[in-house]
């Protein structure tokens, strides 16, 4: 006996129903439960649907479907992290470093004749932090819409939506930067800090730009190499 | 799995192993097909074969391709080109694992040797 495709619906509600939000694992999921179903049918065609999922629930433990998730996330996550890191790297090699060095050069320069040097270090800062939260402002907004239109959420989508584990480092160096002001005359007098300064703002800079844009943008290209099933959706 | 740490090691082997001799597999077959061979000794639990299959994914091991089966989406999972390499490796070094455990369990046969 086949299970029918109200009953596939019925287990894509149970997949929610036990926190699994996402549509790439309530897929291999509810194929799962799906032939254990049909595979306790035929040893006892008596059983009722009902009887049959929980019987197999019941095989995935105290936790049901937690384990396997949070596994997921954590799979998934290393995986954005090595993506982000991967552009990173591409800042050091040929012709983005170029880019890197002009950069540092520029704000450092800007930075060592400018009497308001403080101030501008500041604004360039502050700008990078409203950038960020415009993006995630965005984000969240696009969220609610597919949670409210019930689409189907993938998780390394919301991974790269979410920024991994990124999602605070806007506001991380803030507390640095301001300890170096409060320093500023010592350190902006010297050359040598004010290179360095320059050069991690820089970095920072680049973090915020491949976390807020350069991911979200190449989404689509990581989630079709993520998941085969992304496509089929899409057509 | 069977209730036993002693398995836990050797999952991502035994996945391997399967795959190697199968081509691709879904989830659920791999846990009936080591029922089967094991005669329902070894029974790969629900809640450890998932994450193992996803950990082999990302490490570039396995790959998955999608099938619409009956009324629903099937993921198979397939060794990769350097996933069958690494297959190689395991299987050789369970084989070693297995040799030298034997020799320590039961020290009376390595006399025959």
């Amino acid at each position: 006996m086949k299970l029918t495709s109200e009953q596939i619906d019925q287990l894509f509600s149970f997949t929610r129903q036990h926190y699994v939000e996402w549509y790439d694992l309530q897929s291999e999921l509810v194929d799962h439960l799906a032939n254990a179903i049909e595979t306790q049918w035929e040893e006892n065609p008596k059983l009722t649907f009902d009887q049959a999922l929980n019987a197999e629930f019941k095989k995935f433990g105290v936790f049901g479907f937690m384990d396997v998730v949070e596994k997921r996330q954590a799979v998934l996550s290393k995986k954005y992290n090595r993506l982000v890191w991967e552009h990173f790297k591409d800042f050091f090699g040929i012709p983005k470093i170029v880019l890197l060095i002009a950069m540092t050069l520029g704000l450092f320069s800007i930075l060592k004749i400018n009497f308001y040097s403080q101030w501008i270090f500041i604004g360039l800062y502050l700008i990078l932090i409203v950038f960020s939260f415009r993006e995630m402002f965005k984000n969240s907004k696009r969220k609610k819409q597919q949670i409210k239109e019930v689409q189907k959420r993938w998780l390394f989508e919301e991974i790269i939506n979410q920024y991994g584990s990124f999602s605070v480092i806007a506001l991380t160096p803030l507390n640095i930067f301001i300890q170096l002001l409060n320093h500023s005359k010592d350190i902006l007098s010297n050359p040598y800090y004010t290179l360095g300064l320059s050069f991690l703002f820089v970095l920072f800079a680049i973090i915020v730009f491949i976390i807020f844009k350069i991911m979200p943008a190449k989404a689509e290209d990581y989630l079709l190499a993520t998941y085969p099933e992304y496509k089929l959706d899409r057509l | 799995m069977k209730n036993s740490q002693l398995y836990k090691g050797s999952l991502n082997t035994i996945i391997m192993k399967l795959l190697e001799e199968n081509g691709k597999m879904y989830g659920y077959e791999i846990t009936q097909k080591v029922k089967i061979i094991t005669h329902g000794e070894l029974n790969i639990t629900e809640g450890a074969l998932y994450p193992a299959l996803h950990k082999l994914e990302a490490e570039g091991i396995l790959d998955v391709e999608i099938a619409k089966v009956d009324n629903r989406m099937r993921k198979y999972y397939k060794l990769t080109e350097s996933g069958q390499k690494e297959t190689v490796n395991r299987l050789a070094e369970l084989e070693d694992f297995i040799r030298n455990m034997q020799s320590l369990v039961n020290p009376k046969s390595n006399l025959e040797f």
